[in-house]
């Protein structure tokens, strides 16, 4: 069967099965096949439901409803998600014994819009770092090159779309764990409004700052997920690029950050402005410690969520999330606090800012994959943690809880995945997707699929 | 504000309660070696510059309606 379906977006794979042009099965077998061949190089996967995917293939046969614009279609999610019956490990040795007694909320909506579960996917430790490093299962490596990281913390989501084996791939995002690793793999990556989709059965990390999120291979193919996705899911308001107003940040976003990723990002500006939509300079709130104030809300309730495990199981925690942990013990209840009003700030001033434009342009990220075992990784002259990098243009978002969507926008000469992001209004999800739809059906810009030898 | 000490930390762990975190671990706060995010000492010289910042009645972040 031609490898090129395996790359194919939900979109055209979705009538192929409605014409009968493929069936479930052989879907389902070609993924089998390419995870059987490549999955051990990608790391993708933690665990594999194969057989149960196969019978519901086969139950599904050649009735695909065209009412359900997902049946059919093969997806994996992060291992921090609950699906009945399979063990949500969070990556870690601490829940390796945890089977799932139900399916998350997630997991029950894609199955209902006829989406078939293929596995559960590798991740930073229980989502704590933006590196993808996983000490049990390995690091996801990218499909572009696989001497560089696929990113994370949703890393085996990313590997396994990045590698063509799965459809479509559910992860969460608490700082850029769903946008970074599609950005720096050349795939879709989306997060919603704070709270549009459902995280019941989904182990928390940071409960305020926690997003489902997609990756997908187009924005069209993240419309469709996210309408499966979220209980309130509407179709979008008229949007037009002509009629848009773009905000570019002063400061900040355009900083520190890799020469030809601005180059990229800046065609993609001429390419808005050529369409007719207007680009306005816009003043973000203050960025200098944003990152102290996700640290601040992070670690106290993740410690708060692990403390249940601590007394028992502390021993099988990673040194480093121990590290985190310990942390978010030394924090006073104030500053905790503190930190929460501080978000709630920068969600009134963003807001004040939506009042200007419908939507903001950031690079996704300032850098293209780090390489796997990088501890620093340095622009202009600057070097910070490698993990801080990935997720520095990302971060903001999960604070201020505006939905944000990264998408690629060119190649780097390194042969790497360049993203641009952009971020709409609170509960405008649906308008921000079909911008970037739109964006991605007119930009002049062709991702060429990655060389799996 | 004075730099946080390990012998703070410690007392913290032994006379407010909580997990009992390794001596080891208490020194990582102190004097990084593992890479957390950031040094603790840094963060906590952030937070005091944000305590002075006036949030006004600003409430913490809760839900976000879509009115």
């Amino acid at each position: 069967m031609n490898a090129s379906l395996a790359f194919m977006p939900i979109e055209k794979l979705a009538l192929k099965l409605r014409n009968g042009d493929i069936s479930a099965s052989q879907l389902i077998e070609l993924y089998a096949d390419r995870i059987a061949g490549l999955g051990a190089d990608s790391k993708a996967f933690i665990s594999l439901d194969l057989e149960a995917a196969r019978a519901r293939a086969a139950a599904i046969g050649q009735d695909i409803d065209a009412g359900k614009p997902l049946g059919g279609i093969p997806y994996a999610c992060k291992d921090l998600i609950d699906v009945a019956g399979l063990p949500t490990t969070g990556g870690s040795r601490v829940l390796a014994d945890n089977v799932a007694q139900q399916d998350a909320d997630i997991v029950r909506r894609l199955e209902q819009a006829g989406a078939i579960f293929i596995g559960k996917n590798n991740l930073h430790e229980f989502a704590y770092g933006a590196t993808g490093e996983n000490e049990i299962h390995g690091t996801p490596p990218n499909p572009y090159d696989p001497t560089r990281l696929a990113g994370g913390s949703s890393s085996g989501s990313a590997a396994a779309l990045g590698y063509g084996l799965c459809a479509a791939a559910i992860g969460t995002d608490t700082g850029g764990s769903v946008r970074a690793p599609a950005a720096l793999c050349g795939l879709v990556g989306f997060k919603p409004t704070f709270g549009r989709i459902s995280t019941d059965g989904v182990i928390p990390y940071s409960w305020s700052l926690d997003h489902v999120g997609t990756l997908a291979r187009s924005a069209a193919d993240s419309a469709i997920l996210f309408d499966a996705l979220a209980a309130d899911c509407r179709k979008p308001e008229a949007t037009r690029l002509d009629r848009l107003t773009v905000g570019i940040p002063e400061t900040f976003f355009f900083e520190n950050c890799d020469g030809e990723i601005l180059d990229h990002v800046d065609r993609l500006m001429t390419f808005l402005r050529e369409a007719g939509a207007s680009l306005e300079p816009v003043e973000m709130p203050s960025m200098e410690f944003t990152r102290t104030v996700s640290l601040t809300v992070q670690m106290p309730e993740a410690l708060s969520y692990h403390n249940r495990y601590l007394d028992q199981r502390g021993h099988l925690y990673s040194p480093d999330f121990r590290a985190g942990l310990a942390l978010g013990q030394c924090l006073l209840a104030e500053q905790y606090i503190r930190a929460r009003r501080l978000m709630e700030s920068y969600r009134r001033q963003m807001n004040l800012i939506f009042e200007q434009v419908d939507t903001i342009l950031t690079p996704a990220t300032p850098v293209i994959a780090p390489p796997i075992g990088a501890v620093e990784v340095t622009v202009d002259g600057i070097s910070e943690p490698a993990g801080n990098a990935i997720t520095r243009y990302t971060s903001f978002f999960n604070m201020s809880g505006h939905p944000a969507i990264t998408f690629p926008c060119g190649m780097h000469s390194a042969g790497l995945p360049i993203a641009a992001q952009l971020v709409g209004r609170h509960h405008a999800d649906e308008e921000l997707i079909e911008t970037a739809r739109l964006v991605e059906t007119g930009f002049d810009f062709e991702l060429p699929l990655p060389d799996l030898g | 504000m004075k730099p946080v000490e390990k012998q703070t930390l410690k007392a913290m762990r032994d006379q407010l309660g909580g997990y009992a975190w390794d001596d080891d671990e208490i020194s990582e706060l102190v004097e990084p070696k593992l890479g957390i995010i950031t040094g603790f000492q840094d963060l906590l010289d952030q937070l005091e510059i944000l305590r002075q910042v006036d949030l006004e009645a600003i409430p913490p972040a809760a839900e976000i309606s879509d009115k």
